[in-house]
């Protein structure tokens, strides 16, 4: 039961550390804009597929292909961008729907692309198992949890000590403030997306190393992301790494004390319950009334 | 809310009404004549032309379960393409719907199929979306016929109009006779908890346990991808001599990854649908050696009837690749239901809803199912799964029943 237990809370962190990946760039675009983009993880999906060609047409290691697909995606998300900045009016709402058709173009745009396939790599080194004492998980998985807490190290670094950091902070806590400022909130919301559309990318390349992907997953992922970035509390990143280290765990161990069956269930009951207990999530502040 | 997307392979004929303007020459009588006889040989042709059939397709061309509906489709058009050129005097038009693997959508699809005047509608992909499409079908008075409706109570319904030629009877008796042949002594299922998995998964559980074999059964849901966690439980509680992975595609890529990785001490692995394809080969050739998957045919595919290598033709025409086992079962019943629909015209009863009843009095020995009939409840009685396993090579040989086998069985064999 002990070695059950065990490899469940591994498996469980490693699983932890990708669902952060891929809500690193939701959690950004919602705290600097307060906008849900659901086109999310049809980004992420975008850049598995950029993997997987990538692969497939010059038989080299999929991880190579995150420098190729960071242009592709981020302009997919400048894209998404502009779309969403003609929004004058009830942008939370609008953007959500919009975002939606975004997420759907895309997703139909990978289809008419890629065709409907499930798709994975090929990659022996990638899914050569790696032993830590008696615990088993992929290389792949090992590398992408390593570079999803790099890439949580460097957008805490880059969201605190620079310039364009600290304009993304800044737009978030007071759009007008920051303006009168000198910062550009049109300027700095784009940089969001795209910097957004970073993250994606090495999602996608991380989850296409890793596991299956077929047209369909986009939407699953974005939930995900929305659930972690809730979990987290708004604008917070460290927390979006706890929130999705818990998700991974919770997960994990339904599946070996329960079911398999109740995975989904778990996750959804302690969204609930935290939200319950920590209404702002597990690292969000209060806003302050008056 | 999405717009269903609509595919005609055959455009039909438009006409628009047009006022004469008023002639100022009245035409002369024998000039009448000539054009007269022009017009009567212009016509002929069309005149002399037999009937066109629409019939309706509704089967996921996007969504969860694109792959095994694109492939579904591809086979019911080469049936088309091979009626089509058979019988000169009539044509089938093939009406396509996506269903987007969504239940809602289906029953969309098949109302605007209806809507379309189809005589007829082959659909489906897996029982979830069959079960209400199938019911919208019979409102509409309009036969279904599908290869994706497995799960018992598809013909439990008591719907007059439904047919099927695959069913979970059919695969569990595959696996069942798979295991007893290789001599397995203990299974653990692995299933997920949709529809036809689910009763598959019931189904296979009774009969293990009816032949003295352990099961130990673990539920997953669709949309988990780690199956690491539930693969270290058969690994290190259950133990079992062969495990039985019952989803579609993207679940048997996640769970034989899993596997790779953990190696439980597996003897035998086996899957019923969507698993024994050229294509799963193809893309996971790591994954797939000695695994064992529900086909037709071997890959590559010995063909017995001149029915079956017209198939192949067409198919390689059509769609410049080789097929797989969902292309062959639905050519099946779309080769069935053209030619009923033709009986029940040549009877006069296709309008008079008596396309059922000439299907249900059909039955054909050398389709790629073997015999095909159907019982009250449209239920193809006579199917049982074969089952294949892959070589290392990425072929796949028939390996149960012994009667169509191309090769004896590697046991104990798994990918790692």
């Amino acid at each position: 039961m002990a070695d059950l237990l065990l490899q469940s809370l591994y498996s469980g962190v490693l699983v932890g550390g990708a669902y952060a990946l891929v809500a690193l760039g939701l959690a950004l675009v919602f705290g600097s804009m307060r906008i849900i983009n659901l086109a999310h993880g049809e980004l992420v999906l975008l850049a598995a597929y950029i993997a997987y060609t990538f692969e497939t047409k010059l038989g080299l290691n999929p991880v190579f292909a995150i420098p190729v697909a960071i242009p592709v995606v981020c302009a997919a998300a400048a894209a998404a961008w502009y779309l969403v900045s003609r929004i004058k009016r009830d942008r939370e709402l609008n953007s959500l729907i919009l975002t939606y058709g975004i997420g759907i173009v895309l997703t139909n745009g990978v289809l008419l692309g890629w065709g409907a396939d499930v798709r994975s790599t090929g990659n022996a080194w990638l899914q050569d198992s790696v032993m830590l004492g008696n615990l088993l998980s992929m290389r792949s998985e090992v590398l992408s949890f390593g570079i999803s807490v790099a890439l949580m190290l460097a957008l805490w670094w880059w969201l605190s000590r620079s310039w364009y950091g600290r304009a993304v902070r800044a737009i978030s806590s007071n759009r007008d403030a920051a303006r009168l400022m000198g910062i550009d909130p049109r300027k700095t919301e784009l940089i969001s997306f795209v910097v957004a559309g970073l993250l994606a990318s090495c999602a996608g390349v991380s989850i296409y190393a890793s596991s299956a992907i077929q047209p369909s997953i986009g939407e699953a992922l974005t939930v995900k992301a929305f659930i972690i970035t809730v979990l987290a509390g708004v604008g917070s990143i460290p927390g979006v790494l706890a929130g999705a280290l818990l998700l991974g765990i919770a997960e994990a161990l339904t599946v070996t004390l329960a079911s398999s069956a109740l995975q989904e269930l778990a996750g959804m009951l302690l969204f609930l319950l935290v939200l319950y207990v920590l209404p702002n999530g597990l690292f969000g502040v209060a806003k302050r009334r008056g | 809310m999405t717009r269903l997307k609509t595919r005609e392979l055959h455009a039909p004929i438009a006409t628009t009404a047009r006022e004469c303007a008023p002639r100022r020459r009245a035409v002369r009588p024998s000039l009448r004549g000539a054009l007269a006889a022009a017009l009567a040989v212009a016509l002929a042709p069309a005149l002399a032309h037999g009937t066109e059939w629409r019939v309706g397709v509704e089967l996921p061309l996007t969504g969860a379960l694109a792959q095994a509906g694109t492939e579904m489709y591809r086979g019911i058009q080469v049936a088309a393409d091979i009626y089509n050129r058979r019988h000169p005097q009539d044509k089938i038009t093939l009406v396509a719907i996506d269903d987007e693997s969504n239940p809602a959508k289906a029953v969309a699809a098949v109302e605007q199929l209806a809507s379309q005047h189809v005589v007829a509608i082959a659909g489906a992909a897996n029982s979830n979306c069959a079960g209400p499409a199938s019911e919208a079908a019979s409102k509409a008075g309009l036969v279904y016929v599908t290869s994706g409706g497995t799960s018992d109570d598809m013909v439990t319904r008591g719907l007059k109009n439904f047919f099927r030629v695959s069913n979970t009877p059919g695969y569990t008796s595959g696996m069942v006779g798979l295991f007893d042949s290789l001599g397995v002594k203990s299974v653990a299922i692995v299933y997920s908890t949709k529809d036809a998995t689910s009763d598959l998964a019931r189904q296979l559980d009774t009969a293990l346990k009816a032949k003295g074999v352990k099961t130990m059964l673990h539920a997953y849901d669709p949309s988990i991808s780690d199956f690491k966690p539930l693969i270290n439980k058969v690994k290190l509680q259950d133990k079992p001599d062969a495990m039985a992975m019952l989803g579609y595609e993207n679940d048997y890529v996640g769970i034989l990854r899993a596997a790779r990785v953990l190696k439980p001490d597996l003897k035998a692995i086996a899957a019923p649908w969507a698993f024994a394809s050229p294509k799963m080969a193809q893309s996971f050739p790591d994954l797939v050696p000695n695994v064992y998957g529900a086909t037709v045919l071997s890959s590559p595919a010995d063909y017995r009837s001149a029915d079956q290598r017209d198939f192949s033709d067409a198919y390689q025409r059509l769609f410049k690749t080789t097929s797989n086992y969902q292309s062959q079962t639905s050519f099946v019943y779309a080769q069935l239901l053209f030619d009923a629909i033709a009986k029940a015209q040549k009877a006069g009863t296709l309008d008079k809803g008596g396309l059922a009843d000439t299907l249900r009095a059909t039955q054909r020995d050398d389709t790629f199912l073997g015999k095909v009939s159907f019982d009250a409840r449209g239920d193809n009685t006579n199917y049982v799964a074969h089952m294949g396993q892959f070589s290392r090579d990425g072929k796949l040989a028939l390996v149960w029943p012994a009667n169509y086998a191309t090769a004896k069985p590697v046991y104990p064999g798994v990918p790692w």
